[in-house]
């Protein structure tokens, strides 16, 4: 089996200045030291409480942010240096209603993105209308995306995710405001991915989706990895992915990263 | 292939720009504000030519307005969208595609110029004297040419910061005053003149007033010409190198988005 995503001993720390006068400097250790690897073709689940870490994680291996130490890479690259050897057979979407221009219609997002991952028209266009069909949108396709809905705009960002055909999807809670329809349709796209042998890392706060979808996973927490494995190893002696999630985590109290 | 991305950046800026309703006021609204005050100005201010007073007074003050309200405001903006993170990620070159949207808004905010020409010849029938018309072509390409120069390196730096906005702003009116796009140069002390020649638009819009008013030896034209281009493509090669840089320290300090 082939790693295709490599963490080791990976850290970021934020430095963030606090006050006016008295200005204070405060280190946040955002990722802690977490190792792990994605196999081709793998469904990778990473979970955790909020500020646990996940995106931080993922923007270091999208080529977003640079890692404060430890290994980062994907495709075999270091994303921090080789990157350009990376982007173009990468992608990834975050959850929300960021991340489209909303004076354009969908259609016209697309084609920007197209150009922008210097695709071919011959290329790009079929795959456009294809995408629009796959995510639901072909009839509104040509509206300006501010008129869509939260779930409408989430569906755009699928099919931006997936313009350039990528063998890598880094997916940040991308099932955020979609309504159970739209969610279904995105796991089924990811089942899909799969099968044509791409590989999927995602972040849910949604634990029967994650128990559904991933092969694998670590649970993060306060920048530490304090589980990983099969949903089946995870969940272990637990009645539910939830139960053993509350017990990793520590429940009742919010993780508060150092 | 890297035209084509060119291109569309150009739109894809010019459309964007043109639905904000900001970018319209400053595009349209504020050439006429200012063709009707500069007018007035005029009167009393005992200049001769009023196309060089005024229009092109107007006129370069509402390009550069649109510059900084666009290149500099656009890249905040993208970053509250979340897409500076997707367009930074992209395979596309960064720097090539912050080029296309200064490109694309500079070209927009040429439409200053016809807004400010309309309004002073429509309120005030005023008859356009252009002395040298062929110079005149060549220094507004060169004024094109030192504005997108000198966006580039404003809207590379602006990467780096989250504060965006307020440097925008900032910058918008010491830059007008620096240049001379309404008053001379000469009306500033010496020692902040120093200032004014090493900006190229200060260059090119004296290459303009020359060739409106005429009556300019043609070896200083083309002397002065030759400085707008070398100093345009000096901040050029500066841009460059700061995009180098940039591109990793964006990623260390971590400035892409707002999450
Ligand atoms: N740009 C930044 N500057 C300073 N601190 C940051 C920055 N981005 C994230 N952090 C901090 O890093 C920590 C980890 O944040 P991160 O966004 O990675 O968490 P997360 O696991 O994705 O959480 P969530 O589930 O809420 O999305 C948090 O404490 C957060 O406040
Ligand atoms: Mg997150």
């Amino acid at each position: 089996m082939e790693a295709v995503i490599e963490a080791k001993d990976l850290r970021r720390e934020y430095v963030t200045r606090r006050g006016v006068l008295r200005r204070t400097k405060r280190v946040v250790k955002a990722v802690d030291g977490i190792s792990f690897h994605v196999e081709r073709g793998e469904i990778f689940g990473l979970l955790g409480q909020n500020g646990a870490g996940k995106t931080t994680t993922i923007k270091m291996l999208t080529t977003l942010l640079a890692p404060t130490s430890g290994v980062c890479r994907v495709l075999g690259r270091n994303t921090f240096g080789e990157e350009k050897q990376i982007r173009s057979r990468i992608n990834f979407i975050f959850g929300g209603e960021f991340g489209v221009y909303r004076r354009l219609s969908a259609r016209d997002n697309l084609r920007y993105f197209a150009h922008l991952y210097l695709l071919e028209p011959e290329v790009f266009e079929p795959r456009i209308g294809q995408l629009l069909e796959m995510v639901s949108l072909a009839d509104r396709a040509d509206d300006l995306a501010e008129t869509y809905s939260k779930g409408m705009i989430q569906r755009l960002q699928i099919a931006r995710g997936l313009i350039n055909d990528p063998e890598i999807l880094f997916m940040d809670e991308p099932t955020v405001g979609l309504d159970p329809v739209g969610a279904r349709m995105l796991r089924d796209i990811i089942r899909r991915l799969k099968e044509d042998g791409r590989t999927v890392l995602l972040t849910t706060h949604y634990l029967p989706e994650a128990e559904e979808l991933c092969d694998r996973m670590v649970i993060v927490n306060a920048g530490k990895i304090v589980a990983g494995g099969t949903p089946a190893e995870i969940r272990g002696s637990h009645e539910s992915l939830e139960e053993a999630y509350l017990s990793l985590v520590g429940a009742g109290e919010a993780a508060t990263p150092a | 292939m890297n035209l084509r991305l060119l291109c569309s950046t150009v739109r894809l800026q010019m459309k964007q720009s043109f639905s904000r309703p900001m970018f319209r006021f400053t595009l349209i609204a504020g050439p006429v504000l200012n063709t009707i005050l500069l007018y007035e100005m005029f009167l009393s201010s005992g200049e001769e030519n009023f196309f060089s007073y005024v229009v092109l007074g107007a006129g370069l003050m509402g390009i550069w307005g649109c510059i900084c309200f666009s290149s500099a405001g656009d890249i905040n903006r993208e970053r509250y969208m979340g897409t500076l993170a997707l367009i930074f990620a992209a395979p596309a070159p960064f720097r090539k595609t912050i080029l296309g949207k200064i490109i694309g808004n500079t070209l927009l905010s040429l439409l200053t110029f016809l807004v400010s020409l309309l309004t002073a010849v429509i309120l005030f029938g005023v008859k356009v004297r252009i002395a040298e018309p062929s110079h005149f072509l060549v220094a507004f390409a060169v004024t094109i040419v030192s504005f997108i120069s000198i966006s580039s390196v404003i809207a590379c730096v602006l990467t780096l910061s989250r504060k965006t906005e307020l440097y925008m702003n900032l910058l918008e009116l010491p830059i007008a005053l620096l240049c001379g796009f309404v008053f001379p140069l000469e009306l500033l002390p010496p020692f902040i003149r120093v200032i004014s020649y090493a900006l190229s638009p200060t260059w090119a819009v004296r290459l303009l007033r020359r060739s409106v008013e005429g009556g300019t030896e043609p070896s200083l034209f083309f002397r002065e010409l030759l400085i707008t281009l070398v100093l345009s493509a000096v901040y050029a090669l500066l841009s460059l190198l700061l995009y180098r840089l940039i591109e990793k320290h964006v990623r260390i300090r971590a400035t892409l988005d707002v999450a």
